[in-house]
């Protein structure tokens, strides 16, 4: 299909999404006719960006979802809340006001145009010999089961939230058995279509890590704040009270998509390792056994700078005691040196997860902010609460208080990942005065091309906007 | 430069627009924008892919976010001096920041790239940069052994030039693999697969080219090692011998006809066979005579090589028994000759001690100060020291006695490759190389020489280093830092190792340790060794292969599959 059919179907899609958005009063632009105008542009002005990234229904979501994201920062909550108020507090006040514009681009607009022009091009996508090719029972196999496993952890909160009669609602019932049957049934299907849409993208743990989130957070907005309403036969509640009533929910679906994501890439490599790895005719000349090894060390250095950096972040805010609490302790250093190998750890996993993910320093960074986000999710908000024997809350009021420690887990993860692409480039260059390692490292390494950058700025934009503006 | 610093100022204050909000007020914003609209166009590779566009712009908004938190929450409110604002209420109050940082980074990848392609297509595209093409050779080195010394050398100059391609790494190697020898009795002994302590040379380097051949001769005029198999020469500026030993059967007296090595992969394999292929001999033999004599096993020589290999295949022929009913564990001798009192010269004497009861309770018989003196088929000849003699290996009228078998192991000496005899170098009587506490040969620039086949100074007390893995192992690492100090033009380090101690199992559960002075034994020095030598032991795939052989073992019999034919027809292999 060409550029100027997709860039038509684009308008006419933009066109569409942005009269629906009128029709529900989800617009700054008073008059429809403007609405749909704008729109129509919109969705033009998305179809020749994406040309050649939207390579598959996959693909096409993350960047209509990261593009619609930009736009509502760059609309609602950027220059019309500026025009509306000068102070700081009055343009998060007026970004709050919209939220339920920016619930609306990203389902309406966002997604919509981005898995339509995704269709299209995986249609007439070319074989690429260096790419496994795409398996449906692969991605439905491995993606419900990560989606099982998923939702066992997401349930957890359910049932503490008391969640699951709520859920057996949507079949006139209150029985929480129903409700958890149900649940797992919704985990099943999003998992399956998980493997369905972004198989062809995942390439380790780590990616796999960051489209789980991404798509956690979009389940978030299209799950309980939408569909749920639906099939109660409520009309959906988009408003910022209703995204505050459900930041639970929020996290919920996070580490769910997490790990469904960390799932469903070890199920993937499992079934690529057996059925087509573990024939001799592609065999390789370094085994995955000494690659974990080396990635292991390497990760375990780097996790040890990117500690360090992030230490006087944790000295401002008093927090190397609360770290020795950990491990039974008090004393700062005694913190300190639990932080370190806090730091050493996730480090290694930083290696193991995302060996060969970073193509150059800017992909580096992205994919270590991303990592570094999510343990402010997964280590601050979940597991060191119930490390110190409280249990875990998942409220706006404590992502409130663990804010600060938000930027420290950012910097520490770029940082990370910065290190680790030094000790794994250098590595690597030796290896290049090998051809064997040169094809090797060629077809282990991501190419250019994948919706990661729509990624990192989705996933990463809203997991720090989000406890911004719902706390 | 200024082809691409130009776009990328004007992108830059264009996108700066976004940042007046973030930086106090719109001048900064236009300064700032400015300065990373021209790093953002420089850091840019020269040729764009298809789609670079939307990757750019949405990766430059992804670097919104650490931009934003190192200058507005940290580096700003430093500057003002005050603490960072990173609690949840001063982070709130940034959220404009937060929004103009992400819009900026969006506009200014989005415009940089259209802006770049605008330059290009006014002014024609640059030029991708040359692929850089790889400088010459300029140094050759080359190492003649597959061994320990030689394959640890090639790995550690691998470490030491790294990707310097000025220096070319060739290792000529007349197996394709390199022997784990310290488990090398558990494969005699069916205990461990014979290829899993063997690690393919061609998996093991990153760019050293193996050369699988026999080195016929060297001529250092030339600076060329000669492959008879070969029609090519290898030339070197540096060469390392790292030929290693090998077994020295006695010639005459029909024991290097009869007795079979314990080297290599091939002679364990053998030895293994042989066993088995004695034992169901035994089974179908009537004559209780030479029922006996095909069950006797002798091993010449009580060093660590006899002493593990009498131990493993004592515990391996005791252990296959039960498969064979008709016949009885009272048939079975494991004999050891030794020529001195006391078995394992390498270890203190309790130890050995210890050893000698340990084996002798499990079944193992020793002929002490004795020596195999010659061989027939079916028959060894052995000569005890008489009793005024003081070492049985130079005696003259010793007391000879028969023993009827069929199988003599030779452990009991080793002498260093032949090749080195045919080169004009030092060497001592046993034929090995003598060389510096630089580990470089003595009159040859570019020569080095270690491991088995060379006579290394200790660099502290200038005896001689013993002839072991755990000493080329160290000599490697020097070798190959003294090779590159040697090129460099640096100067050399003489080779100092404190031997960390000696380890030998000699049956099941049982083993003789002494570390640094400490000594052990029985079943926790057992573990040691096992721990070590597997640590030891070439690659990880290798070690699970180990380790899965030793964890079959725990809950099945040893294979007595028998995979070399010795029935009439079939020849001993050569040596």
């Amino acid at each position: 299909m060409s550029t100027s059919s997709k860039t038509l179907i684009g308008a006419v899609i933009g066109a569409l999404a942005a009269a629906v958005l009128a029709h529900l009063g989800l617009t700054s632009i008073g008059q429809p006719v403007g609405a749909i105008s704008l729109g129509a542009i919109f969705g033009a002005g998305f179809a020749c960006l994406t040309n050649a990234r939207s390579t598959s229904p996959g693909a096409g979501l993350l960047w209509g979802l990261a593009y619609s994201f930009l736009l509502w920062l760059a609309g609602p909550a950027g220059f019309l809340s500026r025009h509306t108020s000068n102070a700081p507090m009055g343009m998060l006040d007026t970004a709050r006001q919209h939220f339920p514009e920016l619930v609306g681009y990203l389902l309406v607009f966002g997604a919509p145009l981005g898995l339509a022009l995704g269709i299209l091009s995986a249609r007439k996508r070319p074989r690429d010999s260096n790419v496994i090719p795409f398996s449906l029972p692969r991605a439905l196999v491995a993606g419900g089961l990560a989606g099982i496993v998923g939702g066992w952890a997401f349930g957890q909160w359910m049932e503490k939230a008391h969640f699951f009669p709520l859920i057996a609602g949507l079949v006139g019932s209150s029985s929480p058995e129903l409700g958890k049957l149900l649940h797992f049934i919704f985990a099943v299907i999003i998992g399956a279509t998980f493997g369905l849409l972004f198989q062809r993208d995942v390439r380790g743990y780590g990616s796999s890590l960051g489209w789980g989130m991404a798509y956690g957070i979009f389940w978030w907005f299209l799950g309980p704040f939408t569909l749920k309403p639906l099939l109660l036969g409520h009309a959906p509640d988009w408003s910022l009270a209703q995204g505050q009533e459900l930041f639970g929910s929020l996290m919920g679906h996070i580490v769910y998509g997490l790990i469904v994501g960390v799932i469903y890439a070890a199920l993937d490599k499992l079934w690529v390792g057996f059925f087509i790895d573990s024939d001799p005719i592609n065999r390789q000349p370094e085994g995955p056994g000494s690659r974990t090894l080396l990635s292991l060390g390497r990760g375990a250095l780097a996790g040890l700078v990117g500690g360090l950096v992030f230490w006087p972040q944790i000295v401002a805010v008093n927090g190397l005691h609360w770290i020795a609490r950990l491990a039974g302790g008090e004393s700062s250093a005694f913190g300190l040196v639990v932080h370190l190998v806090i730091s050493m750890a996730i480090g290694a996993g930083y290696g193991v997860l995302f060996e060969r993910e970073s193509p150059d320093w800017s992909a580096a960074i992205g994919w270590g902010m991303l990592y570094g986000i999510t343990w402010w999710f997964v280590g601050t908000l979940t597991l060191f609460p119930i490390w110190l024997g409280a249990s875990f809350t998942w409220t706006n009021s404590a992502a409130a208080a663990a804010l600060s420690s938000l930027v420290g887990h950012l910097i520490y993860g770029a940082t990370t990942a910065s290190v680790y692409l030094l000790l794994e480039r250098r590595h690597q260059d030796w290896m290049r005065l090998d051809p064997r390692f040169v094809a090797r490292e060629a077809r282990l390494q991501r190419p250019i091309g994948t919706p990661a950058p729509a990624l990192w700025f989705f996933a990463l934009g809203l997991g720090v906007l989000l406890p911004i503006l719902l706390s | 430069m200024l082809r691409r610093a130009l776009p990328g100022l004007v992108c830059g204050i264009a996108a700066g627009v976004f940042l007046a909000g973030s930086v106090g007020g719109p001048t900064n914003g236009l300064i700032v924008g400015a300065i990373l609209g021209v790093a953002y166009a420089l850091s840019l590779p020269r040729v764009a892919p298809p789609g670079a566009a939307a990757d750019r712009a949405m990766t430059a908004a992804a670097f919104g976010l650490p931009l934003w938190g190192a200058i507005n929450v940290i580096l700003l409110p430093i500057i003002a001096g005050h603490m960072p604002q990173w609690t949840a209420g001063e982070m709130r109050t940034l959220f404009p920041a937060l929004v103009g940082w992400l819009l900026f980074g969006f506009s200014l990848g989005l415009f940089t790239t259209g802006a770049v392609r605008l330059t290009d297509h006014l002014l024609g595209e640059l030029s991708p940069p040359p692929k850089p093409s790889l400088p010459e050779v300029k140094t050759r080195i080359v190492i003649l052994g597959g061994g320990f010394a030689g394959v640890t050398t090639a790995i550690n100059l691998e470490k030491e030039f790294r990707n310097d391609p000025t220096v070319s790494f060739t290792l000529v190697s007349e197996t394709n693999a390199l022997l784990f020898t310290p488990m090398l009795a558990e494969v005699a002994a069916s205990s461990l697969e014979p290829t899993h302590i063997s690690t393919p040379l061609r998996s093991s380097f990153h760019r050293t080219r193996v050369v699988r051949a026999k080195v016929s001769g060297i001529d250092f005029e030339k600076h060329q090692v000669q492959l008879p198999d070969r029609e090519e020469t290898l030339p070197y500026d540096h060469l390392v011998l790292a030929l290693g030993a090998i077994s020295s059967l006695p010639p005459g007296d029909g024991i290097a006809e009869f007795a079979l090595d314990f080297k290599t992969l091939a002679d364990a394999m053998r030895i293994r066979n042989h066993v088995i292929d004695a034992f169901d001999r035994a089974d179908a033999e009537p004559d209780e005579s030479r029922r006996r004599a095909l069950l006797t096993f002798v091993i010449a020589g009580g060093g660590f090589s006899g002493a593990e290999l009498a131990g493993a295949l004592n515990d391996f022929a005791r252990g296959i028994l039960a498969d064979y009913p008709n016949l009885s564990a009272d048939e079975l001798r494991i004999i050891l000759v030794h020529s001195r009192d006391r078995i394992l010269p390498e270890l203190s004497e309790s130890l050995a001690n210890y050893a000698l009861v340990r084996m002798g309770q499990r079944g193992v018989t020793f002929e002490l100060n004795a020596r195999v003196s010659s061989a027939r088929p079916g028959v060894v000849v052995i000569k005890r020291k008489a009793p005024e003699e003081k070492d049985v290996a130079n005696e003259t009228d010793g007391i000879e006695q028969e023993i009827a078998t069929e199988t003599l192991v030779w452990t009991a000496g080793a002498s260093p490759n032949p090749i080195l005899k045919d080169l004009a170098i030092e060497r001592d009587k046993r034929g090995a190389a003598l060389v510096e506490n630089t580990l470089a040969v003595k009159g040859h620039a570019g020569l080095w020489a270690l491991g088995d086949c060379a006579v290394v100074p200790d660099a502290k007390t200038g005896k001689p280093c013993p002839p072991t893995a755990q000493f080329a192992l160290r000599q490697a690492r020097t070798l190959a830092r003294n090779l590159r100090a040697s090129i460099n033009g640096q100067a050399l380090k003489p080779f100092h190792f404190d031997s960390l101690g000696t380890l030998c199992v000699v049956g099941h559960h049982t083993a003789c340790a002494e570390i640094k002075g400490y000594k052990f034994s029985g079943f926790f020095a057992w573990f040691l060794w096992r721990t070590l030598y597997l640590s030891k032991l070439p690659g990880l795939e290798r070690k699970v292969r180990v380790v899965s052989d030793w964890t079959i073992e725990l809950f099945f019999p040893r294979d007595i599959v028998q995979t070399i034919d010795f029935g009439p027809h079939a020849e001993k292999s050569p040596r």
